[in-house]
């Protein structure tokens, strides 16, 4: 066998379990990403080898999905609300506030030094406290997320101000 | 021993137990403070309240325990608490911030009155002075004893014997020992009018029947839980709240239908739900429910969540079987339907969460006290979630027929204007205008006059401050993103819906835009699934519903100068100073220039996003920009 990088090998263990057509390619997809933070593409050889899929079959299925990522994310992603009631309390001012504070020209991208990044989210019912945002991070531990509602345009300003200079959750989110 | 009375006897020691700890649970010997856990709350900071609480408590060496629910339903209140005192009284508390730890501690501790002011309602019992739960204004269109949510406050979610102990599995243990067939299971289903909730409303028994009918012996049953339209948490409560009674839902559905094997497919966004789904099958495992010997009656019945990946259409029956399948989620042509091809090509049957909830409910009582609630047209209750421009946002279980105006009226009213638009059934679904509201009632068929759905059970109410246009470009914005891409007349024709309706936004509409709008809408309905065909219908809702407020935007004209193109921002007062100073220091793009007093905003740097708004209201205003000149009316 050839010799395998350590990453290589940590993923081969996360998906010892799983088998070739038994519906487990969304597990191991969320395995993997779960522990690396995104897919990378030795990840996804490992993976289909696992599950008896051509790696490019496998890549055609994965980048179906919004969630998966195949590049490393960013130090901080701000998940915007894209959902109804944050709509009708000035969410798009929020985006397109942060957006240009960050020097991006739309949802999806990072700034230059990989600090902050910004996507697209989904509404999972928590309106009482529209308009929202979520920050992510990806530790040790797998990926954390904190809702931070009650948001306003201004505030997304100084929130986006304070990570693009570097500083931490909590110094942005009581910007 | 004859098979019949294992499964009862399995039943009747699992309900021994039961009662026993849920007895001492409700009953406890100290107080207890149970923390309201869920997608909400902990969004509402839940965890930081129960640190706090926590830390009193073993400052204090206080004599109290902890444990946790799921929120009631009023989740403007989050994060919420309930005290269960010794003699069973239990009061609902909220907001509860940390710095309200030390009087929810006394107030348990015996200090009564010490967070009087947070208190909301007695969930059981009474007492003096405070108002029974179930007689809150929010609540009172609810039947007096709920069914789908029947366990909220009364219930940890996370453990098996409360929902035994408060009959649950029951009516499993009766139909495996009492060998109520199959066909009688189905049967009931369809007396009781049972129908799915996931939005095409199709009889849940007749679909049972498909299933058991299909060819060969591996069956499998899935569960819709990916609860996609925008606004609707309706699945998220069941799952969240009463984990058990969407398996126990799925086991008699695996019963009826010869089904061995159950998914249920979840979508990402819900982790939490993830996770009490997965401990509640390992329980339900562990207790000999689930597995291969179910209540030692050799029936077979596994279970396994998938966890979705963020695609709308894998909502679609089809896409999320091929998502289960190790592929795309592309929704694919029907026939075959799932019964006759679903997961790995062996006939399959898709039900959502909230279908699955009702089963246990039915089979339990029977179909005569399922259909005392809800009309000839739609027997039952169901789950309902509110949000938009109202106070009070959160959940409630009503029978259909409930008067949607009144459903408006105990979630506080229209706030911060008049009532404009009331989006239901998702992005797929429908922008209504205000005249509906008084003729609609919460059943399918009221909806349609309006070329309308109810859809999931997410309703949100807009108020008149922001144009109607702006929910139609996010909702077809959403659509366009979330198609699969598999019809052209789909991706294409919704890519141009979206660039029409931004293209007003901006101010530069144009007379074939009504006619073009209306081509695609022609166009668009020849797709292959529900997404392509429904996805027109919100640019149709809103040229007939608001035709004013879209003709006049395709003129540049929008009277709430919420759409971009078609106001200003300006200096309207120099001062006070400082917010003048702080409007000029938020811009993110410094648009707002000049010396104090004679600060002005180069407009073409101005990008409307709001925020000197938000720290200089007196200074700052909008006003409407003159519309592009050579604009004719529509005829
Ligand atoms: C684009 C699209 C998205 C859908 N999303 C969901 C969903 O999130 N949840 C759901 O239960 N049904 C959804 N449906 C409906 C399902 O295809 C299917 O009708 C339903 O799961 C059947 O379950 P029921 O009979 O219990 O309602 C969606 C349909 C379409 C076309
Ligand atoms: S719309 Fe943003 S949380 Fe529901």
């Amino acid at each position: 066998m050839p010799l395998e990088t350590e990453a290589k090998a940590r993923v081969r263990a996360l998906v010892a379990d799983l088998r070739p057509n038994n519906g487990d390619m969304m597990t191991a997809l969320h395995r993997v990403q779960h522990e690396f933070g995104y897919l990378s593409k030795e990840s996804l050889e490992v993976i289909a080898e696992q599950l008896d899929m051509f790696p490019s079959i496998l890549y055609g299925a994965a980048s179906f999905y919004d969630e998966f990522r195949f590049h490393p994310p960013a130090q901080t992603t701000v998940r915007w609300c894209s959902g109804p009631a944050c709509r009708l309390r000035n969410s798009n001012g929020i985006r397109d506030a942060m957006l240009v504070t960050l020097g991006m020209e739309e949802l999806h991208e990072q700034t230059e030094d990989g600090r902050v990044g910004m996507v697209l989210g989904q509404c999972n019912g928590c309106c009482e406290l529209a308009p929202m945002v979520w920050l992510e991070q990806h530790g040790e531990h797998g990926p954390t997320q904190t809702p931070v509602g009650n948001m306003n345009a201004a505030r997304a300003v100084r929130m986006a101000r304070a990570l693009r200079d570097g500083s931490d959750l909590d110094g942005a989110i009581n910007a | 021993m004859p098979e019949s009375d294992i499964a009862l006897q399995k039943y009747d020691a699992l309900r021994e137990r039961a009662d026993a700890e849920y007895a001492a649970w409700r009953n406890p010997e100290r107080p207890r403070i149970d923390i309201a856990m869920d997608t909400s709350s902990l969004a509402n900071g839940a965890r930081a309240t129960g640190i706090a609480i926590h830390r009193v408590i073993s400052e204090r060496n206080a004599a109290v325990d902890m444990g946790q629910v799921h929120g009631y339903g009023m989740q403007w209140i989050h994060p919420s608490v309930q005290i269960t005192f010794p003699n069973g009284e239990t009061v609902l508390y909220g907001p509860v911030r940390p710095e309200d730890a030390g009087r929810i501690v006394d107030e348990a501790t015996g200090t009564w009155g010490a967070a009087a002011d947070i208190r909301i309602g007695m969930i059981t019992g009474t007492h003096e002075g405070v108002p029974s739960i179930r007689d809150h204004e929010f609540f009172s269109l609810e039947p007096r004893e709920r069914r789908l949510m029947r366990n909220l406050g009364l219930t940890d979610p996370d453990n098996l014997l409360h929902y035994i102990a408060r009959d649950g599995y029951r009516a499993t243990a009766r139909m495996l020992g009492r060998h109520l067939s199959e066909e009688a299971v189905r049967n009931q289903l369809n007396d009781a009018g049972l129908t799915g909730r996931g939005g095409a409303n199709f009889p849940t028994g007749v679909k049972w029947n498909f299933l058991f009918g299909a060819a060969g012996d591996e069956h499998y049953m899935v569960c819709n839980a990916d609860e996609g339209d925008p606004g609707a948490w309706v699945n998220r409560v069941v799952m969240e709240g009463d984990p058990h009674l969407l398996i126990e839902g799925m086991l008699i559905g695996g019963y009826a239908t010869k089904a061995k094997v159950g998914f249920i497919y979840l979508r990402d966004e819900y982790p939490f739900s993830v996770e009490r789904m997965e401990r509640a099958i390992k329980e339900a495992e562990a207790a000999g429910i689930l597995g291969d010997d179910v209540l030692g009656t050799g029936m077979e019945f596994r279970l396994r969540v998938v966890r979705g990946a963020g695609a709308y259409v894998c909502g679609e029956e089809t896409g999320l079987l091929s998502s289960i399948q190790d592929s795309r989620g592309m929704p694919r042509v029907k026939p075959p339907f799932p019964a006759q091809r679903g997961v790995f090509n062996k006939p399959s049957n898709v039900n959502n969460v909230e279908s699955f909830a009702n089963v246990p409910l039915i089979i339990q009582h029977n179909s005569e006290w399922y259909r005392e609630h809800g009309s000839d047209k739609a027997s039952g209750t169901k789950i309902f979630s509110f949000s938009g421009d109202i106070p009070r946002v959160g959940f409630m279980e009503v029978p259909f027929a409930t008067r949607l105006e009144d459903c408006l009226r105990v979630c506080g009213g229209i706030q911060g204007g008049q009532l404009k638009a009331i989006q239901s059934g998702g992005p797929l679904g429908s922008l209504l205008p205000p005249e509906a509201l008084p003729k609609l009632i919460l059943q399918p068929d009221s909806f349609s006059p309006w070329d309308a759905i109810m859809g999931g059970g997410g309703m949100v109410f807009m108020n008149d401050q922001t144009s109607v246009l702006v929910m139609t470009e996010a909702l077809a914005a959403f659509v366009e993103e979330e198609s699969c891409g598999r019809c052209t007349t789909c991706h294409g024709g919704n890519q141009r819906q979206t660039e029409i309706i931004r293209r007003i936004i901006d101010g530069e509409g144009r007379r074939e835009d009504d006619p073009n709008l209306a081509l695609i809408d022609r166009t668009v309905q020849f797709s292959n699934c529900v997404h392509g065909q429904f996805s027109p219908k919100i640019t149709r809702n809103t040229r007939v519903h608001f035709k004013n407020d879209f003709e006049a935007a395709l003129l540049g004209v929008d009277p709430t100068l919420t759409l971009k193109g078609m106001y200003e921002v300006y200096v309207a007062h120099q001062r006070p100073e400082e917010q003048a100073a702080a409007a000029a220091d938020i811009c993110p793009t410094a648009a707002i220039q000049g010396e104090p007093g004679r600060r002005r905003v180069i407009d073409e740097a101005c990008i409307r996003c709001g925020a000197c708004f938000d720290v200089a209201p007196e200074v700052m205003g909008k006003r409407a920009k003159a519309p592009k000149p050579g604009l004719v009316p529509l005829a």
